[in-house]
């Protein structure tokens, strides 16, 4: 296992030393790109901090906690785009027919796909926006406990497995319908509703947001432990989850696979 | 004269629809994108009846309307011209006998019309779940109001084709792309009114034409601009359109008489 784990580590390198030096070819390029999104990350910020002056609570949360679940949802968005902007591509990919040169490869072919190309760009902007995040969250007036912090970063890996899940998914719709740019884009819309705490929002969506689109058990419920506010579900429900709904997308990208047809390569 | 571009807006609003799911998807965005902002502005009214000086029927109409300008405005069918100019894919239409700048202008109208017909029927959805008020603005204001609109876009056809004469010189045409996107979602105003920033940052707001997208046509609409301000929102609207086309078309002339295209 741990020869596995090595071998998948040093392939992960490569690539990601490869998008390293294409970063440096395109520097003015990267450099725009990181730009925009620190522009993008420092106006949800500067929003949220508008509220905290003006707003006293919204749906029982204060503005630092708020900010909480904004910095929480930054985090595990830019982490995910740092090491699956491979799902992105996976549609030209399937269109080009290079995905069939993956399959014939002796690694696993879902693996490379999805963490063929790291973004070299959310990496740096990841290193800067993770120091704000820390700052931020350290001279909030919340009482963070120790406890607290180690439950947050267990249900943070918990809320990045889904999330690992949630490409699978959408890489598996792509396989069955090439034709599809926009499937990963309307999911990033989708999760933007994950700024904000789940529980604000109508009755209805809830049981939506947490079980079909799981935002709640992603951006949601670790930042409740950390807040100090008791989580909508409790940690055995969302590890659970988490566990489960990353076992159906594995399944569901084998089954997916036995039903792919190239169409040309 | 005017049949042929007549029938070059019926091919590009029927190759718009080429690929049902995928803008069926685009369309699903925009839905969602405007219902996540319109529910947290009604969630944030559930503690308080007033915020930013805005009441909640008038947030909410805001919201509405700014989508609805915005989704229209900045629909475009030539997000892709940089690439298409510099692979030489455009040494076709070059060779057409139509103007470029007026065959891309009809297909621009085309996919923003396209949007348009969706957004009216989605507004109808979002109109009945989340009810916004709205008060119609006196008859010179709305025709104000549609000009206003016709010269957002305008200034936004005249910004993609300068993004589209990047391709002239270069391959690199995202990353200014991206960062156009992403002021445009600082500071277009879809999110939240400008005027609940702090006055720096809205004086450095106005010196970009981004607030004349959407914002300042919805303020106009909801009646919160008194004369001075449609005065000099109308000249900042009017010196963009104007301004921005001069150089665009400046740098097209250039851009063209530098191109050249070889094998196709």
């Amino acid at each position: 296992m741990l020869k596995i784990t090595a071998k998948y580590f040093r392939i992960w390198l490569l690539t990601a030393t490869n998008a390293l030096q294409q970063a440096f070819i395109n520097r003015g390029t990267n450099i725009l790109f990181i730009l925009g999104k620190t522009i993008r990350f420092a106006m949800a910020i500067v929003f949220t901090l508008l509220l905290r002056n003006n707003v006293r609570q919204i749906g029982g949360y204060d503005s630092e906690m708020l900010l909480i679940f904004v910095l929480t949802y930054h985090a595990l968005e830019t982490l995910a785009q740092v090491f699956y902007r491979g799902a992105y591509q996976f549609g030209e990919l399937i269109r080009s027919g290079s995905f069939d040169g993956l399959l014939t490869k002796p690694v696993n072919a879902l693996f490379t796909a999805l963490t063929g190309h790291p973004d070299i760009n959310d990496a740096f902007f990841l290193i800067g926006s993770t120091s704000v995040t820390a700052y931020l969250m350290t001279t909030s007036s919340l009482s963070i406990t120790p406890l607290s912090v180690f439950l947050y970063l267990l249900l943070f890996a918990n809320g990045f497995l889904i999330l690992t899940a949630v490409h699978i998914f959408i890489m598996c719709f792509t396989l069955l319908s090439s034709d599809v740019d926009n499937i990963m884009f309307a999911y990033r819309d989708v999760s933007r509703l994950g700024l904000f705490p789940i529980s604000i929002y109508h009755q209805v969506l809830q049981p939506i947001l947490f079980f079909i689109v799981p935002l709640g058990f992603m951006f949601t419920i670790p930042s409740q432990v950390l807040v100090g506010v008791t989580p909508t579900y409790n940690l055995l429900i969302t590890t659970g989850f988490g566990i489960f709904f990353f076992w159906l997308s594995l399944k569901t990208w084998r089954w997916t696979l036995k039903k792919y047809s190239s169409a040309s390569s | 004269m005017f049949s042929k571009y007549a029938r070059l807006f019926t091919i590009s609003w029927q190759a718009g629809l080429a690929y049902p799911i995928s803008f069926a998807l685009w369309r699903v965005r925009q839905i969602v994108a405007t219902f996540m902002v319109l529910t947290l502005w009604t969630v944030m009214y559930s503690d308080q009846t007033s915020l930013f000086g805005y009441q909640r029927n008038e947030i909410l109409g805001y919201i509405f309307l700014v989508s609805l300008i915005q989704g229209t405005v900045m629909a475009t069918s030539l997000n892709g011209l940089a690439h298409e100019i510099y692979s030489g894919n455009i040494s076709q239409l070059l060779m057409k006998p139509v103007s470029i700048l007026k065959y891309l202008a009809v297909q621009d109208v085309a996919d923003k019309m396209k949007n348009l017909t969706f957004i009216l029927l989605e507004s109808v959805a979002l109109f009945v779940i989340f009810q916004p008020r709205f008060v119609m603005p006196s008859l010179p204001h709305l025709l104000l109001f549609i000009v206003w609109v016709v010269l957002a876009i305008i200034i936004h056809y005249w910004i993609e084709i300068l993004f589209g004469t990047l391709g002239f010189w270069s391959p690199q045409t995202w990353g200014p792309k991206f960062i156009f996107f992403m002021l445009i979602e600082a500071t277009g105003g879809k999110l939240f009114p400008l005027d609940v920033l702090p006055d720096h940052l809205q004086r450095l707001v106005y010196l970009t034409p981004f607030p004349y997208f959407s914002f300042v046509q919805t303020q106009l609409f909801l009646g919160r601009l008194d004369q001075t301000q449609i005065l000099n929102h109308s000249i900042g609207i009017g010196f963009w359109s104007i301004f921005l086309g001069l150089i665009a078309v400046r740098i097209w002339r250039k851009g063209i008489y530098d191109y050249s295209a070889a094998g196709n």
